[in-house]
């Protein structure tokens, strides 16, 4: 192996080696070494805030649906009254407080 | 040189192997440092793999024929491109570029996510131990870096292989089949940390539909290649190789849909970890194929030793990804079920049911030789006719539903609603099939439906646009608002495209094989052949041999080809130039081959008329325009996730 | 519905796929069987793919009525089997002396008659471990 070739394996092989040790480096006494990872609570959160845009999501699908008329307006009627109410059960199970405001405009109208 | 290359690749494996070993040990114990440390490792791999590349690259840029790899591949006299894309051309070479696209992908899927939560933790070990299996391979199985004294001159490149698709089609299939492990990755560290949220399915969208038009795309080429290239006047053979990467597109495609279901209603869970799963262990499986020559194909045939290590990689993905889905079953109990089966999230599930049943059908086809020879002694292999069958009976249905899915709501569609917005797309399907039968097309049955469910779908898709821009006001806006619907729109058109496209290529195209002496013509389609003269010229690195035919329709002069044989004299082999007149009248192609040129002059000519041919490339393009369009970044969208996520780390 | 009928569609889909495979099997044959020269003998009359290497330099014309001829030998070890083959039909660029083959046809008399046009020639291989060419 010519020379060039030795000097620059050995500068990526101490690249590589700098490169893995680098957070040790950089913190060689830290005050917390845990992997960050969600509370119990901010797992039931999380999936609260799933099964929140899911449901909003679905019914601005089924407003889009309508409008451009694929959904007839019987069919909205029947099913616009059922999702209204699982988006504000998810809102309200996210967010006690905002429950009164969201239930109102959940009522059929 | 060649020993920093092998440097290089030693760091690579050391690295990746690190990440999987400390990356399961943070993960598992929970430290945030070494969790970094296993990140930066894949990074690092990434930049040791670059090097060896960079290696090979010069060494056949130069033809450093002391290399064993550049000199079995290039010659002295082959021109630059086509010695840059012996990086691919060769079993040690091609293993290396998929090392190059999987640590690439690997660094920027980590870069992306790079804040060190628990996901990521079990997404980095997960990544290496992919990693590591190539790397293992590469250095102490199949290394390119083997060095021998210089032969005079190389071996040289199969003149087949000397074209411009050479340069293209397989890093956009490595691009295709490397680019789904990111997702199996990211589910399987979902498993590994006992995720119950969507988290990995947001952040390998894009990866998954990347990567399936990459491989759709390389398809393509690949196809085209063949057509244009090995010229024998078809696109698609059902040869093992092409299968290979044909089945992983499938269950990708079925892939694709069904997490739409799990986003969206949050079914499906344990279905879609599994066709993750089935997706990556394909397009490995589909490597081996491709390598191990363990299956008769035109492609390959010799017995390596690798086949036997890529087989034991698979059934080690195979047990791991079998058992962590096992293992996490009751994470994985959905709560909401399928209301109906006439709902949206029924027709992803026959459609899904579809295509993983033609994916499975063709890996039977694939494997039969292999375990007829192991039940019976004897090696019995299928052929067109099988995959033809199959092919009709589940893609025909397919392509229907591609039309019905989108007209369906989700939940549960009540039969009239679905009566009514079925009736301009059933009647445009209908008026096609009358159409078609009154004017003779009837000849071919799968043909026939091929063409009247297309009219159903273009219908549907139509529909679809003209309604939602009737609703919104503008395309643009009604596009730009609704990126991955209407862009999973065009895809469709683009498969419509596609379907079209093999049938009327297939189904209804005329074939005639005549023995002309100069002056003398055939007839094919409507279109007359009248066989001039032979010329002949000398390229850079082949003699060409060419005949004239003058190409008529009625009495007027349509064009005039050219197809002949080309001599490659350093590799002492004879290559087909087919000529090929593309028809605007019929979308379609006019294919001529010179099957034989004696020394007499006599031309043994034979000619493919393809209808509508052309829309298979066609779809290519459309493929793409339509990923874009869904692939495109949508700053609402972006922030309602990080909003989502933000309490919650990676 | 109580219980999701998404189990039963799929679990009657699978059954359908299947008997649609097993119905196809069943009509259309189990497929072609792979011989090589060496055990062609024993397959005389049946429509078989025979799988070999090309021994002697091919003689005539695929075009003409006559066909042409070659020898094929067995791939991998040294069996002293050698089977002539008449062929008509369009000849791959690859074939030649030394490449190895696949035809499909049936033994006729001693000599085998090839179907016309599947003759298939596999490429030289670009992924093998052996450092020759050609």
């Amino acid at each position: 192996m010519t020379t060039l070739a030795l000097a620059l394996g050995a500068a990526l092989a101490l690249a590589a080696v700098l490169a893995v040790a680098r957070p040790f480096l950089r913190e060689p006494a830290p005050a917390s070494d845990a992997l960050a990872e969600p509370t119990e609570l901010e797992r039931r959160r999380l999936t609260l805030a799933e099964e929140r845009d899911r449901a909003l999501a679905a019914l601005k699908e089924l407003e889009f649906d309508h409008r451009t008329g694929k959904v007839s307006d019987e069919d909205y009627r029947r099913l616009v009254g059922p999702l209204r109410r699982s988006a504000a059960d998810a809102l309200r199970a996210l967010e006690p407080r905002a429950e009164a405001r969201h239930v109102h405009a959940a009522r059929p109208g | 040189m060649a020993g920093l290359g092998r440097a290089a690749l030693l760091l690579t494996f050391g690295l990746v192997a690190y990440a999987l070993v400390a990356g399961s040990l943070a993960a598992w114990r929970r430290r945030r440092r070494l969790a970094l440390s296993a990140q930066n490792a894949i990074l690092a791999s990434f930049a040791t793999t670059l090097v060896a590349s960079g290696v090979l690259v010069v060494a056949l840029a130069r033809r450093d024929l002391s290399f064993v790899y550049v000199a079995q591949h290039t010659s002295r006299s082959l021109p630059l491109g086509y010695a840059l894309s012996a990086f691919w051309g060769g079993q040690e070479g091609s293993l290396l570029l998929w090392l190059l696209v999987l640590t690439g992908y690997s660094s920027l899927a980590v870069w992306l996510n790079r804040r060190s939560g628990e996901l990521l933790a079990w997404t980095v070990p997960v990544l290496g131990g992919v990693a590591i299996f190539f790397a293992l391979m590469l250095c102490f199985v199949s290394s390119p870096f083997a060095t021998a004294p210089a032969p005079a001159d190389g071996a040289g490149m199969v003149p087949s292989l000397q074209n411009p698709y050479m340069l293209a089609h397989p890093p956009m299939l490595y691009l295709g089949y490397v680019g789904l492990t990111i997702p199996f990755a990211f589910a399987m560290g979902a498993l590994l940390s006992k995720r119950t949220d969507e988290r990995w399915i947001v952040l390998t969208r894009r990866w998954t539909l990347a990567a399936w038009t990459f491989l759709g795309v390389g398809q393509l080429l690949g196809a085209h290649w063949a057509y244009v290239e090995i010229g024998w006047g078809g696109y698609y053979a059902w040869d093992p190789v092409e299968n290979a990467a044909l089945m992983p597109w499938l269950a990708a495609t079925a892939f694709l849909h069904s997490v739409m279901i799990q986003e969206k209603r949050g079914m499906l869970k344990v279905w879609n970890m599994a066709l993750v799963a089935l997706a990556f262990g394909l397009s490995i499986f589909g490597t081996f194929l491709t390598r191990s020559g363990v299956v008769n194909s035109i492609h390959s045939f010799s017995q390596s030793p690798l086949g036997g290590w890529f087989l034991g990689f698979i059934v080690v993905i195979a047990i791991f990804s079998v058992g962590l889905i096992y293992l996490r079953l009751p994470l994985l109990r959905a709560r909401t079920k399928l209301e109906s089966l006439v709902s949206r999230e029924a027709t992803f599930l026959y459609n899904n049911l579809l295509l993983v049943a033609l994916a499975l059908t063709i890996l039977w086809g694939v494997v039969y030789p292999l375990l007829t020879q192991a039940v019976n002694g004897e090696t019995r292999s299928v052929s067109k006719p099988y995959y033809d069958f199959f092919l009709h009976t589940f893609g025909l249905p397919l392509l229907l539903l591609m039309g019905i899915g989108p007209l369906v709501a989700w939940r549960r569609a009540s039969l009239r609603a679905l009566g009514r917005t079925f009736v301009v797309p059933a009647v445009a399907a209908v008026a096609t099939g009358v159409a078609l039968i009154a004017t003779g097309f009837g000849s071919s049955t799968p043909g026939l439906l091929a063409y009247t469910f297309s009219a159903f779908v273009a219908a549907s898709i139509v529909l679809e646009f003209v309604r939602g821009r009737r609703a919104t006001g503008s395309l643009l806006r009604l596009v730009a608002r609704n990126r991955r619907r209407y862009g999973g729109y065009v895809v469709h058109a683009a498969v419509l495209s596609l379907a079209i496209g093999v049938a009327g290529s297939s189904a209804y195209q005329t074939v005639r094989e005549q023995a002309l002496r100069p002056g003398q013509s055939m007839e094919a389609a409507g279109y007359t052949f009248t066989y001039g003269a032979l010329s002949t010229r000398q390229l850079q690195n082949s003699q060409e041999t060419s005949a004239t035919v003058l190409v008529s329709r009625g009495r007027s002069h349509v064009t005039t080809l050219h197809p002949g044989k080309s001599f490659y004299p350093v590799e002492q082999s004879l290559s087909n130039d087919v000529s090929i007149y593309h028809d605007p009248r019929s979308l379609g192609d006019v294919y001529t081959i010179a099957d034989g040129i004696s020394k007499n002059g006599t031309l043994q000519l034979k000619v493919l008329v393809k209808p509508l041919v052309n829309l298979v490339w066609l779809a290519g393009l459309i493929f793409v325009v339509g990923s874009v369009v869904a692939l495109w970044p949508d700053a609402v969208e972006q922030r309602r996730l990080d909003e989502r996520y933000a309490a919650v780390p990676v | 519905m109580k219980r999701s009928p998404a189990r039963l569609v799929i679990a009657l889909s699978v059954a359908a796929a299947l008997a649609v495979f097993i119905l196809y099997t069943s009509i259309a044959g189990a497929g072609t069987p792979q011989i090589e020269p060496s055990t062609l003998a024993q397959h005389a009359g049946q429509d078989v793919q025979l799988v070999g290497t090309v021994v002697s330099k091919p003689a005539g014309d695929a075009h003409s009525a006559a066909g042409m001829r070659f020898t094929l030998k067995d791939d991998h070890g040294t069996k002293a089997a050698r089977v002539p083959v008449v062929y008509t039909g369009s000849v791959p660029d690859l074939f030649r002396q030394g490449r190895q083959v696949v035809v499909e046809g049936t033994l006729r008399d001693g000599t085998f008659v090839a179907k016309p046009g599947s003759l298939i020639t596999k490429c030289p291989s670009k992924y093998s471990p052996a450092k020759s060419n050609t």
